[in-house]
């Protein structure tokens, strides 16, 4: 049983969650003018699509027994994916990083943020060169705030505190205003 | 016709200026610089090339923009190809065939064929927009609200050659696109949608951070938990950039066809635009190509059907531009401020009153494929040489990318915020097998979808039936159903057929 329900949960999940949000579509239907489609017109086709789509695919792998066959054999280079070694903690550390550099940046300044991200992604990512990390991590970080800060005016995160100054300070090096 | 060739002729000695010259190269550099950068979009680099044009005279400045434009549509290529990140939405169809060709150990013979795409497409299109513009002037007038529903249509349709191994998660991922196209202010009601209370929702989902997350950090991680153990590629061997022979260019001559026609046309629908136009092609090579079945796994129609067509389109562009005022995209809507900038009303009557800046335009953009032809040839070795870095220092980099590029396009943090929402999403989707691109291309034609449906129903009394009866709409309706349907059917009847067929007979006859 819990092998025949199994393939299905992603779509019942959608079907549920697509379900809720055509509820949703409730609150702002009202805002539509008499005679007209409303705001609520377009997404509830789409989501009525949706669920078609995900009652078609669930009832297919319940008559199916939850073991359909798919109609064509997976391709070669899903296969070899699907061999290939998996480090799930390389995952987690590397989501973790990516998520601690947007805070970062407000707090550190995209300079030393960057750079630090740069080096702790290389690292995280098995690549065990200290010149070379620190190198490209502190030049590649210079070569973004002075391309983007100086030539395509992007307002770049200063940062807060001691972390402001370091950003300024750069800035006037870099000359730019 | 001698006519136009005569002041087509004149034209290019006008180019022949200093001024217009420097205009041509560096609109063509910058033009590919914006184009690579994921997440600074062309019709961004466009607008911050506007100030500088003050200066200029009114020939220059429309030199200098067309030639951005028509090379972003080219530079964005490398990135695509080399690192599966699109640096436009155009370049999302190609890295469907580049990357994979890429990855097969084959980048230079991949950036070969985006090549000589952009450089057919660039010529034709140049030869459309002269033989055009005129003739455009007349019949143009007849569109309306359902033709671009229609057009649109047809290019959501592309889902069907989208969707890999399933054509129930293609749909799904479309569907999830549509809905994030939704969230925010609606254009027609000023309705908050989906915002759930949330201010910066208000704003919407941008594409561009959808894209670049899902694509470009969602790759990234996906790569990350494999242990970047991909081998550096071409490794130990020569890189050089590898032109297709002639008998491999001629065997693609029905693509070629398909995809210009596909591409012009786009380009003369005002909205449809380069990327609809890079979908669509692909869309339709997907339903009509010889290799269709291979699509996806990185052969050459897969790479020249996108890039031709949205190269192609840049001259559509311009025709209704020039011959009616009309911008059909963000990037010549920017074109367009600096014609009123230098008090130029663009026009029927601007070919008599202004013949020679409109034939030295036309010129610019010859002289512009050819430019980027070359900038883009020469471009490629040191870019294929970044390939052999590190993978782990690549992807650094290349995640930055993203997060710079989506921060650039509003300074907004939340978008840094959604940059991760979106890489993890793009990361599932991968992980799931569920195809990003429709999610994508949900996205960014969603809007362009409902504005020119709701359009259509609030002027034509909710009849739907009007895109039907219209000759035009009609016609490409029909298009779309014919390309939704015969797939659909396939499928099923090869579901069916699976049904039947015992296990051990079904695993030999999917063996190729």
């Amino acid at each position: 049983m819990k092998a025949r329900v199994k393939p299905m949960l992603p779509y019942l999940a959608l079907l549920a969650g697509a379900g809720f949000l055509y509820h949703h579509t409730e609150t702002f239907a009202a805002l539509g003018r008499p005679g007209q489609l409303g705001p609520d017109f377009w997404p509830r086709a789409v989501l009525v699509l949706l669920m078609l789509v995900c009652a078609f695919e669930v009832a297919r792998l319940a008559l199916a027994g939850g073991a359909a066959r798919a109609p064509a054999a997976k391709p070669a280079q899903h296969a070899e994916e699907e061999e290939a070694p998996r480090y799930p903690w390389l995952l987690v550390a590397g989501i973790v990083l990516t998520i601690l550099y947007v805070p970062g940046m407000e707090l550190l300044g995209f300079f030393v943020a960057t750079a630090l991200y740069l080096a702790g992604f290389m690292l995280v990512g098995r690549y065990r060169r200290p010149g070379v990390i620190a190198a490209s991590s502190v030049l590649g970080s210079l070569a973004f705030v002075f391309v983007f800060m100086k030539i395509v005016y992007v307002s770049l995160p200063l940062g807060a505190g001691p972390f402001l100054r370091v950003s300024t300070w750069l800035m006037a090096m870099l000359r730019i205003h | 016709m001698l006519e136009v060739l005569h002041q087509l002729g004149l034209g290019f000695v006008h180019l022949v200026t200093l001024a217009n010259a420097l205009a041509l190269l560096v609109g063509l550099v910058v033009g590919m610089l914006v184009a690579v950068l994921p997440g600074l979009t062309l019709v961004m680099g466009v607008v911050l090339a506007l100030p500088f044009t003050y200066g200029m005279g009114v020939t220059e400045s429309i030199v200098l923009l067309t030639a951005m434009y028509l090379s972003g549509t080219y530079g964005g290529a490398f990135t695509s190809v080399l690192f599966r990140i699109p640096g436009e939405p155009l370049d999302v169809p190609l890295l469907w065939d580049g990357y994979p060709m890429a990855r097969q150990g084959e980048p230079a013979r991949a950036l070969g064929w985006t090549l000589l795409a952009a450089l057919a497409g660039g010529l034709i299109t140049a030869v459309s927009a002269v033989a055009l513009a005129i003739p455009f002037a007349k019949f143009a007038l007849r569109f309306d609200a359902p033709e671009y529903f229609a057009i649109v249509l047809f290019g959501l349709s592309g889902v069907v050659a989208l969707s890999g191994d399933s054509m129930v998660k293609g749909f799904i991922s479309l569907c999830i696109g549509l809905l994030l196209a939704t969230v925010g202010v609606d254009e027609t009601y000023g309705a908050d949608r989906f915002t759930f209370g949330v201010p910066i929702l208000k704003d919407g989902i941008e594409y561009l951070v959808v894209m670049v997350g899902a694509y470009g950090l969602g790759e990234v991680l996906a790569r990350m938990e494999q242990g970047f153990s991909t081998p550096p590629m071409e490794a130990g061997r020569k890189v050089e950039t590898r032109l297709p022979p002639w008998r491999e260019i001629r065997r693609l001559k029905g693509t070629v066809a398909r995809s210009s026609i596909v591409g012009v046309l786009c380009g003369i629908v005002p909205g449809a635009g380069a990327t609809v136009g890079s979908f669509v092609a692909y869309g339709v090579e997907a339903q009509y190509g010889k290799n269709r079945a291979k699509l996806g796994t990185g052969i050459p129609e897969g790479i020249v059907a996108p890039q031709l067509a949205s190269t192609a389109t840049v001259g559509g562009h311009m025709v209704p531009l020039l011959a009616l005022g009309i911008p059909g995209s963000g990037a010549t809507a920017v074109i367009l401020g600096a014609f009123l900038l230098h008090g130029v009303q663009p026009g029927p009557q601007i070919f008599q009153t202004s013949g020679d800046m409109v034939y030295t335009i036309f010129a610019s953009m010859f002289a512009s494929v050819i430019g980027m032809c070359l900038l883009g040839y020469f471009a490629i070795r040191p870019l294929i040489w970044v390939l052999k870095l590190p993978e782990a220092v690549t992807s650094a980099f290349v995640a930055l990318f993203c997060f710079v590029g989506a921060y650039s396009e509003r300074n907004s943090v939340t978008d840094l915020w959604m940059i991760v929402v979106f890489g993890v999403v793009g990361y599932l989707f991968e992980r799931f097998r569920f195809p990003i691109a429709p999610m994508v291309l949900g996205c960014i034609l969603g809007p362009v979808a409902e504005n020119s449906f709701m359009t259509s129903m609030i002027a034509y009394q909710n009849d739907a039936t009007i895109f039907f009866r219209r000759p035009i709409s009609g016609v490409v309706m029909v298009m779309t159903v014919i390309a939704l349907a015969w797939p659909l059917i396939r499928y099923l009847r090869s579901m069916l057929r699976a049904k039947r067929l015992p296990p051990d007979l079904l695993a030999r006859e999917a063996k190729p």
